[in-house]
């Protein structure tokens, strides 16, 4: 008991000690926020940080899905010239799903609560703080360009409604109009062969879902700054699709383009790992890495075990490299489908489990002379056992 | 022999075919002069936002101001240096100055969109600009040179005073005022003689001066920080074969016998100025290393080459041989090719080495342009004659007479 | 003249002499103003920002009581097909060129008077009818102005244009930074109106500043060039870009002031007019002697 008193008001004296003299950490400013995200005042000290409420409760970040998200945004903020805009939110935020995510437009939000832009952007064009554009032409420079690459025009109206004296007819008419509008679901190519210029390595087969599904790459990992306009254009009359019908696509851009969006992932590989003599097959976890995935690992998400996404790492085989709870008296081994008796429940793992590879069925023979998986079980059967187990014993 | 002449009014009527023919020119002038002041510049010119200056700045301006440069150097001669030889030729050289000077002060006031306002540098002062040091330079320059030229106007009327009728009782007084003037002027005549000198040297200079601040707007072949210099250096070469060009047409058109002698030895006072001239426009070149844009074949270069090799390096030689010196016909050609280059020069400077940013396409002179300014050329050649026929301008083989008058005019100084 | 001695001869030098040096210390005070301060104004303008609305132009007519078609005209983007410069009927204009990072979204450049810090116009003008005002704008007196276009001739943007076509009174025409506009504390037409506020008016320093933050945090976005901070010697209005500026028919005009070689031509001519009286002085000598050694005779 004293023991633990001096242990709790030690820590609580550490941590007081470390908490007053805190300064900005290191990575503090690169978090990608602006001071007025956070804090209210121009110069926050630790004394008084300033800091914005925070109602985590009822706190809504900026990291939403496009379902997730508001329909329909009026924006009156400015409405002198023109009458209130209606921005149809969430067929935005899918567009932006190619792009920059909701971040293209919510910039510095990264994981406060959704801050509305006249937070930060001014309303007056004669200001103080030059160093941000004012509301006007923060909201302009978000939406012309896209609006205007596959338009190719930059009128107001496409956006703003006069104003008048039927305005409120007209903004309710549009909420009405673009409530429920979605955009249709983007054709996924499930795989495309490329037919390069190379003799050797011809071909390079990409599995377009496998890197969705299976390996969970995020869109915009490797579609980045996509808009509208890869697929839009006002001026040409069909929209342009890439070949989805599984034919070779000869390469007709620089080589430098064609590598960019497989680089951000697969900068470090050999030309090999993509480049083949003939169009390959899907991804095989055994063939690719010589571990065969059983039924506990083939549903998980590559992640799980070999970390971010665009960079997995190469893992010991060993199943202890990953479970570190294969030790006896942690492991509930009902898990593997067996659970075992009372003779058998406090021995070590590996004395059935030889040099403990698990992948392997045990071996009885160390203690029992006439004992032999799976013929004799050292418990009662509560699932199904590996298969692969009983078969690699026939 | 020269001795024997005096500076008298040359015995001739005015009008002649050629007096008709170069009336009808500067007639013609007038016409698109009275278009520029009724509509505006841009109807007669084809100057525009790029190309902001013509053959009004560089032939009318620029370059007329170097071909009056005979003014400046035949006085230095004559009057600070005292080489009694070339007087007859002072008063000739004087009076192209004047007329020079009036016309490049007319081209001033046509080219500038408020011409009313030409006053204004005497007011306004920005002692930054290289035209406003021209500005005042040219305004007190030509004052100089009025004054300078006034005694002439009081030798032609002193004791020649005959208003008619009702003015006749103002004639003894105006007689009386006019020989207090000649004899005032006589005593203070130094003082302006050297005042235009350092005037014309001064502005000279700057008319070089001005097209510095253009940059690289200016081909590099003329482009320099020695433009000034070379302006100056060019000025005052190009003042003796504008005196013997002039003299020789003058005594052509008025039947005189050139004064030959006295060309001569003019002419040989040129090479060394001209040589000087040349040395400094070559080893600007060849300093700066811009010569390697005379590699390259386009206007420029052209022009730079014709502008040397016509204008200085060919000229320079017949300066020097003795044969063309002696040649009526050759000093003429030799002459003119001076002046041609340096007009040349001019034109090169303002013109075809000005290269703005943004231009459409090359400037070419419109009609207009060129009937205003040969037209005002017309004009100076009329009134040269007018005035050599009406005052005791040109050295004419002395009369006995005629010399009684002289005497007593300057007697009564002593 | 030739009746004249030594001593009226130095006399009638000295007072004219004194005259001259009195009319030199004069001259020198008559500078332009050309004050430089330290927190002179400029506009910052991000071309990667520009859409091409034109309503700067049409903003800047209206200001400036220039005839205009109506504003909707100005979405006409016909007008882009040449390049146009600023021009007496308008002020600032805006061209269009490729943009060749995306070719979806052409680059379009607003262009007028850039005021530069040491203004070649203002050095030029013969009556000091242009003057760099404290707030960073070159301005142009129309009460002084004798109309003989050597701003135009020195101007490095070629900026300054002329009403060729009035026979009285023609102006010299070029964007004056709002002048009228910036000195009651409203901010300049085009900067008001622009929807995207590609133009940033602020404190020149400041501005700069700014647009170094936006080079270092956008390196793709950008040429890491502030256009206007040296060219010239320095402007009011920078310029910011995804181009090498010749590309956007920006001149190269180098990095001194324009008018500094025939500045100190100029000053070094005059010199208070030591050089011109001490030429004088030389001469009435020449003359002196001359003239005695001929009476010697």
């Amino acid at each position: 008991m004293i023991r633990r008193i001096i242990f709790i008001s030690l820590f609580v004296l550490i941590n007081a000690t470390l908490f007053g003299q805190a300064k900005v950490s290191k990575n503090h400013p690169l978090t990608g926020l602006t001071c007025k995200t956070c804090h209210s005042c121009n110069v926050p000290t630790s004394k008084d940080p300033c800091l914005n409420a925070c109602p985590r409760a009822e706190m809504t970040t900026v990291n939403q899905t496009p379902a997730q998200s508001p329909e329909v945004e009026v924006m009156k903020e400015l409405s002198n010239r023109y009458a209130p805009v209606v921005f149809p939110h969430r067929t935005h935020a899918q567009m932006s799903e190619m792009s920059g995510g909701c971040q293209t437009c919510h910039h510095f939000n990264t994981i406060g609560p959704i801050q509305p832009c006249i937070n930060c952007h001014e309303t007056k064009r004669q200001r103080d703080d030059i160093s941000k554009p004012d509301l006007e032409a923060a909201y302009h420079q978000q939406c012309i360009n896209c609006h205007r690459e596959w338009s190719h025009r930059i009128d107001c109206t496409s956006c703003h409604a006069e104003k008048g004296s039927n305005e409120s007819a007209a903004i309710s008419s549009s909420i009405k109009k673009m409530t429920g509008k979605i955009h249709p679901e983007i054709a996924e190519p499930k795989k495309l062969i490329f037919e390069t210029k190379y003799k050797s390595g011809k071909y390079v087969t990409f599995y377009h879902d496998e890197h969705v599904k299976v390996f969970g790459a995020n869109c915009v990992d490797c579609h980045k700054q996509q808009n509208c306009s890869q697929c839009h254009d006002k001026g040409k009359a069909t929209m342009i699709v890439t070949s989805l019908s599984g034919a070779p696509i000869k390469m007709h851009k620089p080589e430098q383009q064609h590598h960019k969006p497989c680089f951000s992932c697969h900068q470090d590989d050999k030309c090999s790992t993509c480049h083949l003599e003939k169009p390959s097959g899907p991804f095989n976890h055994e063939a690719s890495t010589g571990w065969a995935l059983n039924k506990f690992h083939e549903n998980l998400s590559c992640s799980k075990c070999h970390g971010s996404v665009k960079k997995f790492e190469k893992l010991d085989p060993a199943c202890t490299s990953c479970h570190n709870n294969f030790i006896q008296g942690k492991f509930d081994h009902s898990a593997a489908g067996l659970k075992l008796d009372e003779n058998h429940s406090s021995l070590e793992c590996e004395n059935c489990h030889e040099n403990k590879d698990f992948s392997k069925p045990p071996v009885c023979s160390s203690c029992h002379d006439d004992k032999n998986f799976p013929k004799d079980r050292p418990g009662k059967t509560v699932g199904k056992i590996p298969s692969k187990k009983i078969k690699s014993l026939k | 022999m020269e001795d024997l002449m005096k500076p008298l009014q040359v015995e001739k009527k005015y009008f002649t075919p050629g007096v008709i023919v170069l009336s009808l020119i500067a007639l013609n002038g007038l016409v698109f002069l009275a278009g520029r002041f009724l509509f505006g510049i841009g109807a007669v010119t084809n100057l525009n936002n790029q190309y902001p200056w013509g053959i009004w700045i560089g032939v009318d301006v620029a370059a007329g101001v170097a071909l009056a440069a005979g003014g400046f150097t035949t006085a230095a001669l004559g009057h600070v240096m005292h080489r009694e030889k070339y007087h007859a030729i002072i008063r000739p050289a004087l009076l192209t100055a004047m007329l020079g000077y009036t016309f490049v002060a007319l081209g001033v006031s046509v080219d500038i969109g408020r011409w009313y306002y030409i006053w204004h540098p005497l007011v306004f002062w920005n002692g930054n600009s290289a035209l406003f040091e021209v500005g005042i330079c040219v305004i007190m320059y030509v004052t100089t040179l009025y004054i300078e030229f006034l005694p002439i106007v009081t030798e032609r009327f002193i004791g020649n005073v005959r208003l008619k009728s009702f003015f006749s009782f103002l004639n003894k007084p105006l007689n009386k005022f006019l020989r207090i003037l000649d004899k005032g002027l006589a005593k203070v005549m130094f003082f302006f003689i050297i005042l235009g000198v350092v005037l014309s040297t001064l502005h000279q200079s700057s008319l070089g001066t001005l097209m510095i601040i253009a940059g690289p707007k200016m081909h590099p072949l003329w482009q320099t920080p020695i433009l000034p210099l070379l302006f100056l250096l060019s000025a005052i070469s190009v003042g003796f074969p504008m005196v013997i060009f002039e003299s020789l047409i003058a005594s052509k058109s008025l039947g005189l016998k050139p004064e030959m002698e006295v060309l001569s030895s003019l002419g040989r006072i040129v090479p060394p100025i001209l040589g000087i001239y040349l040395a400094f426009k070559i080893g600007d070149i060849v300093i700066r290393g811009t010569f390697v844009y005379l590699l390259q074949f386009n206007v420029q270069s052209v022009m730079f080459i014709i502008e040397v090799l016509f204008g200085a390096i060919i000229p320079l030689r017949m300066f020097l041989s003795e044969t063309v010196l002696k040649s009526k016909i050759l000093l003429f050609i030799a002459s003119s090719l001076v002046i041609f280059g340096v007009l040349l020069n001019r034109i090169n400077n303002f013109i075809i080495a000005y290269h703005p940013p943004y231009s459409y396409g090359a400037y070419y002179p419109s009609v207009g342009e060129l009937s205003v300014t040969i037209g005002f050329i017309a004009l100076l050649i009329l009134a040269y004659r007018l005035i050599v026929i009406n005052f005791p301008v040109i050295s004419l083989p002395d009369k006995q007479y005629m010399i009684q008058t002289k005497f007593t005019i300057r007697g009564s100084q002593k | 003249m030739q009746k004249q001695n030594r001593r009226d001869f130095l006399k009638t030098s000295a007072i004219l002499s004194t005259a001259i040096a009195g009319l030199s210390t004069n001259k020198t005070k008559a500078k332009p103003k050309e004050i430089l301060s330290e927190d002179r104004m400029g506009v910052l303008v991000d071309t990667t920002v520009c859409i091409g609305c034109r309503n700067c132009e049409w903003a800047c007519k209206v200001a400036h009581e220039l005839p205009t078609k109506p504003k909707e005209s100005y979405s006409d983007r016909t007008a882009f097909k040449k390049l146009r410069r600023p021009s007496e009927g308008a002020l600032t204009v805006v061209n269009e060129f490729s943009n060749p990072q995306n070719l979806n979204i052409p680059t379009d450049v607003k262009v007028q008077c850039m005021h530069c810090d040491h203004p070649s116009c203002v050095s030029a003008c013969i009556v000091g009818a242009m003057s760099k005002e404290e707030n960073g704008s070159v301005i142009w007196d129309t009460d002084k102005c004798i109309g003989c276009r050597y701003c135009m001739v020195a101007c490095p943007f070629q900026v300054p244009s002329f009403q060729y076509d009035k026979a009285l009174n023609p102006k010299i025409m070029k964007c004056d930074f709002c002048f009228e506009r910036t000195k009651i504390g409203k901010l300049p037409a085009c900067v008001e109106i622009c929807p995207v506020e590609t133009l940033t008016y602020g404190p020149r320093s400041e501005l700069i500043k700014i647009a170094r933050d936006k080079i270092k945090h956008n390196p793709d976005r950008y040429i890491d060039h502030i256009y206007g901070e040296n060219e010239a010697g320095g402007t009011s209005w920078l310029y910011l870009a995804n181009q090498d500026f010749a590309k956007i028919a920006f001149p190269n005009p180098g990095d001194k002031p324009m008018p500094g070689t025939s500045e100190s031509i100029q000053h070094g001519i005059f010199a208070y007019f030591v050089p011109p009286v001490f030429f004088y002085a030389i001469l009435g000598g020449i003359m002196w002697i001359t003239k005695k050694r001929k009476e010697a005779e």
